[in-house]
């Protein structure tokens, strides 16, 4: 086994050097007598390329090279069991060695560390894609100043990946930076006299795009209907009933009232505990990294702005009306009058997480980040159903769900003319800097400004809403099929523009070895190593081959290759210099064309 | 050149670009560009044109400092309120000596009365005021519903989200509503509607100056951005120039290659609606670039009648391009909005929206040196760009109006001023009703004895952003239903209680459509 493994791994890097035809798959050489090779696969290590660039940030040559020879099922354990990289050690550290200015460019350099050089690549990608799902921003003024709170939200997303999504919905709602993100924070019972009602912010928000989302659906992910209409999943007075049970929530470092009309004031609930100095910075205070806690809880006037009796029932007086569905523990989804804010809560997210909506909700969505914007109904209730029983009676177990996402034949084997989604523009560069070993000349700074450039960044969403909808139909040809497009939603004439030259500047100029660079420049700090292939420039059908695996899994259709080969053909070829050009040349255009912007 | 070169000139580069050999494949929009240039109904006189200026000042600007009461008592309360640490003539005074401010007349002041001066450095926008092409809305802000200083302090009042904070209060002052922060503004939401005036169905109604903004977002529509200097291509291949040609060009062979693999993309059968509709709005992207470079160029940034920017901050001008940088940014930024407009006829559009913006606004200290140069800039930079629409002969079409975050506290933190809430902003045009101040004045009275200061030198708004968007809207030609879709909390914004200055839809300041 271990002579096969480095006989694939020399043959891809040599990438059949002496004897490839373009239309020749390395495979066919590799696994020339078709048999030794995992039994659950890939069998090629295009299949192997393809896949991760599904489940990771964009694959690496060693990357290929292991999944090939291990196979997919090894390949889940390794990466269910891979160390956890994590954001707030790093933004911590900042902090406690002085440094002052750190701030969300620190966050989003954190992210980058973790994309580019994590092994847990699988959670890091199912955390990105939980954080464009359970949406907090940036964007906020409440957060934008406290990096540490967004950091320690991701780490959450990161630790719960391949967990419970009772959990995750537990620890995300609880979370102050979605407390201060959403307004559940001191959201406070009614009162009449006050003209105070609570807050609906969050009680919309976590069921129309935690859980369920607006109507009702089937295990497929389709509309229920009933007299030919969809059927609301919800309506004002469940609103308003989770508004209520959504209420008595502070900070964890609050101080507990000391009579029944305390004065729910900053001085007693800052961020800060009691306990640490005065000089602490604030980005270090517990409260931005503790779940949120009823107010007074454990004291003698706990609970005293959260609504137990105040519900917004009239019958039976004071109760809450939560989701009614069929099997809802609660008797028609009605949570009684009373109870303590922590078990109103708990009651609220059971009734939440157990609605049947919430397997097709989310297995769309999940999907929708992995493999295709528009999977089909079949392949929605496949997912859905590993949600609501992974095999051995769990449900929401996160970790089957995202397997069985990955390893759907409509993943693997895709046979619809128009599967597939536009790729994130992040993903774009973050495959290109791991297949080409990015590293930055100034240690530990890596900076980008893909907002600017792209018009995404990590939590940094315009709005609670994502980037783009997973509804959205761009028009044309598109929503005529009745396909969804999310991406498509800030594909605009200008970050057309502004990708197509970002990517540029990453391959023409930020380059290891590219004398003209400036000799210190902390702010574009990143390389790409692409000294690492120049010996294969010489022959363009092997560059084209290698960049057709790499970058695009395998999937460049012949005449695009054909029109690859002729360009770098008529490049000269007589030093490195040329070589180098070569490569540049084929990589921007592959980066940049249709074929490949469009994963399949 | 005459108007017909003009277009024969602008059809040629909209066909080298949509190219009848490099893209195979036109763009439907495209194509309907080019009938409509083609077509036998071309003229349109500049009447038929309207636009829209958004200039935004990032930060929160200081109006207090912008439009001062004169008056014995008010001046008196004001220069106590902006009074430095060691009272008048020390560093940290904040107060605008009386001597200095540019007295206003107008025909009809604010409901309160009093009379007012602006900013010693804004003479072009008191040259414009007196001329009535300028008025001045007093203390607007984001409001959900009407409200005093006793409902603020009242828990469960409805308030907008996070008041105070830049990156909130700015999305919110550019959304129709002040209560969700939303991805579209006001600006895109009429753009959905009326970009279907426009025969060009390939530049986009909304171009920005100064990059991405909610304003110009619509559900559809999404902003063009231009920059000082012309359009942003894409810069490792020259797609300006057509069919990737000259060969001997050093990228023409990699700009050949890169549309060969568009063309690919989209004729591959059965190919991929996705692989289409990106090969779609990338040819949509070139073609747009390539087609306002090529009307813009013909009114070069030296061009003689661009000259009132450099005569309103008094740089010498020369028939030299070069001396663009000296001018401020805002000044270089509504120059090309004026080099976009000079082209409306050849580009043919009828309805555009522009958004130029300009920070530095948040003064938290040193107010008193960079505030003024900050006024200065808005109030040279928009007189000389309304001399030059005069010359263009579109005055008449272009309303222009400021936003803002917030104004700032009224009080004085030391050397400068925070995050505040209602603000005083103004309106350009000749369609304004100028030399006139709407609304109502706050008062700068002690703390203690201040009926509309809440929190800590804040100003409750007596006026709404989605009134003050709404009066321009309707100029625009926007027409409100019972409901209304866009401003859907405008219907709030009524004579309950009295509180706002002037209730309804309408404030008055613009003219009918």
């Amino acid at each position: 086994m271990k002579l096969l493994r480095i006989w694939i791994y020399s043959t891809l890097l040599a990438l059949v050097a002496n004897s490839a035809t373009a239309q020749q798959l390395p495979s066919d050489l590799i696994f020339r007598s078709g048999a030794d090779h995992p039994a659950e696969g890939p069998f090629t290590p295009e299949e192997a390329a393809r896949f991760l660039q599904q489940a990771t940030f964009g694959p690496k040559l060693a990357d290929i090279e292991l999944l090939t020879r291990i196979g997919y099922n090894a390949w889940f354990d390794q990466q269910f069991a891979a160390t956890r990289s994590e954001h707030l050690p790093f933004i911590d550290g900042l902090l406690n060695a002085g440094q002052t200015d750190v701030f969300q460019g620190e966050r989003i350099e954190s992210w980058w560390r973790n994309v580019l050089g994590g092994n847990d690549q699988l959670r890091q990608r199912m955390a990105f894609s939980l954080s464009q799902i359970f949406v907090v921003s940036d964007q906020n003024g409440a957060i934008e100043g406290v990096p540490t709170t967004l950091a320690h939200y991701y780490d959450l997303l990161s630790r719960n990946a391949f967990g419970s999504y009772r959990t995750l919905l537990g620890e995300a709602t609880l979370h102050p930076s979605m407390g201060r993100y959403l307004s559940m924070h001191k959201n406070r019972k009614p009162d009449a006299a006050l003209n105070i009602q609570p807050d609906q912010n969050y009680a919309r928000e976590i069921m129309q795009l935690f859980s369920v989302g607006l109507v009702r659906l089937n295990i497929d992910g389709s509309r229920m209907l009933a007299g030919g209409q969809p059927i609301p999943a919800y309506n004002t007075d469940t609103i308003r009933g989770f508004a209520h049970v959504f209420t008595g929530w502070n900070y964890s470092t609050c101080v507990n009232p000391t009579g029944p009309n305390q004065t729910w004031h900053w001085d007693y609930c800052g961020t800060r505990a009691q306990a640490d100095p005065e000089t602490q910075d604030y980005r270090l205070h517990r409260g931005w990294r503790e779940p949120m806690k009823p107010f007074g809880e454990g004291s003698a006037y706990a609970d005293i702005y959260h609504s137990s009796v105040e519900g917004p029932l009239v019958s039976p007086a004071g109760a809450k009306q939560l989701l009614n569905y069929p099997s809802v523990s609660l008797a028609n989804g009605i949570l009684p009058s009373g109870g303590t804010a922590r078990n109103n809560m708990n009651a609220a997210l059971d009734n939440v997480a157990n609605h049947p909506n919430v397997a097709p909700f989310m297995a769309r969505l999940l999907i929708q980040r992995f493999v295709t914007s528009s999977p089909s109904p079949a392949y929605i209730g496949r997912v859905a159903t590993i949600f609501n029983n992974n095999g051995s009676g769990v449900r929401g177990d996160l970790r089957a769900v995202v397997k069985a996402i990955l390893m759907d034949s409509e993943a693997r084997q895709p046979t619809a003319v128009n599967r597939g989604k536009l790729r994130e523009p992040l993903l774009r560069l973050s495959q290109l800097y791991r297949a080409f070993d990015a590293a930055s000349r100034v240690p530990g700074r890596i900076r980008e400004y893909t907002d600017y450039w792209m018009a995404q960044a990590p939590m940094s969403s315009p709005t609670v809403f994502n980037f783009y909808l997973p509804s959205y139909q761009l028009p044309g040809e598109i929503a005529t099929l009745g396909l969804f497009s999310p991406e498509f939603q800030i594909t605009t004439d200008t970050y057309i523009t502004r990708i197509v030259n970002e990517m540029g500047g990453k391959v023409f100029w930020q380059f290891q070895g590219n004398t003209n660079l400036p000799p210190v420049d902390q702010w574009n700090p990143t390389l790409i190593n692409i000294n690492r292939d120049l010996s294969v420039a010489n022959n363009a059908e092997v560059l084209v081959s290698r960049y057709n695996l790499l970058i695009m899994g395998g999937s460049m259709s012949t005449a695009m290759s054909n029109l690859l080969v002729a360009h770098v053909r008529e490049m000269p070829n007589n030093n490195d210099d040329d070589r180098r050009r070569r490569l540049q040349d084929v990589l921007w255009l592959i980066m940049n064309s249709p074929q490949y912007v469009v994963e399949k | 050149m005459s108007y017909l070169k003009r277009r024969e000139l602008l059809q040629r580069s909209l066909m080298a670009a949509a190219g009848s050999t490099a893209f195979g494949l036109l763009p439907a929009k495209l194509a309907l560009a080019q009938s409509s240039l083609t077509g036998g109904t071309l003229l349109r006189g500049s009447t038929n044109y309207k636009a829209l200026v958004c200039i935004y000042l990032y930060g929160g600007n200081d109006s207090v400092n912008m439009v001062i009461q004169r008056d014995t008592a008010g001046y008196a309360a004001y220069k106590e309120r902006r009074k430095g640490n060691d009272g008048v003539g020390d560093p940290s005074n904040l107060a605008v000596p009386l001597a200095n401010l540019l007295p206003l007349n107008p025909t009809q002041g604010p409901v309160n009365g009093g009379q007012y001066g602006l900013h010693p450095a804004m003479t072009g926008v008191k040259a414009m005021f007196d001329a009535g092409r300028c008025a001045i809305v007093a203390n607007v802000g984001t409001l959900v519903r009407p409200i005093t200083k006793a409902m603020f302090e009242m828990p469960g009042t409805l308030l907008p989200p996070e008041l105070f904070s830049h990156s909130d209060q700015s999305v919110l002052w550019q959304t129709p509503a002040s209560d969700v922060s939303s991805r579209t503004g006001w600006g895109g939401r009429l753009a959905d509607i009326y970009r279907a005036d426009n025969p060009n169905q390939v530049l986009s109604m909304n171009v920005s100056l100064a990059g991405d903004n909610v304003f110009q977002s619509g559900v559809q529509v999404a902003p063009y951005f231009m920059n000082s200097y012309g359009v942003e291509q894409i810069d490792s291949i020259q797609t300006s120039q057509a069919n990737c040609m000259p060969a001997t060009d050093w990228n023409a062979r990699r700009c050949r290659t890169f549309k060969a693999l568009q063309n690919l993309g989209a004729s591959a059968s059965p190919g991929h609606a996705f692989e289409r509709a990106y090969v779609e709005k990338t040819q949509r992207s070139i073609s747009t670039a390539v087609q306002v470079a090529a009307a813009i160029i013909l009114h070069p940034a030296n061009d003689v009648k661009f000259r009132p920017f450099w005569d309103a901050f008094g740089l010498a001008w020369t028939p030299n391009s070069t001396n663009l940088p000296e001018l401020p940014d805002l000044a270089k930024q509504l120059l090309m909005v004026s080099r976009v407009i000079a082209s409306r006829v050849a580009l043919d559009m009828r309805r555009q929206m522009f958004f130029a913006g300009i920070g530095g606004f948040d003064t938290h200290d040193n107010q008193n040196a960079d505030h003024p140069g900050l006024l200065r800039d808005l109030s040279q930079s928009v007189s000389a760009f309304y001399q030059v629409l005069n010359t263009l002969d579109a005055a008449e079409s272009v309303t222009s109006f400021t936003a803002s975050d917030f104004s700032r506290t009224i009080s004085n933190n030391g050397d400068g001023t925070d995050h505040g809430w209602g603000s005083h902003q103004l309106v350009f045009g000749a369609r304004v009703n100028g030399n006139r101040i709407f609304g109502k004045m706050p008062s700068l009275a002690p703390r203690a004895s201040n009926p509309d200061e809440v929190g800590y030198g804040q100003i409750v708004p007596t006026l709404s952003t989605d009134q003050y968007a709404h009066t321009i809207a309707k100029w625009y030609g926007y027409t409100q239903t019972t409901v209304d879709p866009i401003f859907y909390n405008l219907q709030y914004m009524d004579s309950t209680g009295g509180i706002l200055s002037i209730p309804g839809p309408d404030l008055g300041f613009m003219q009918p459509a």
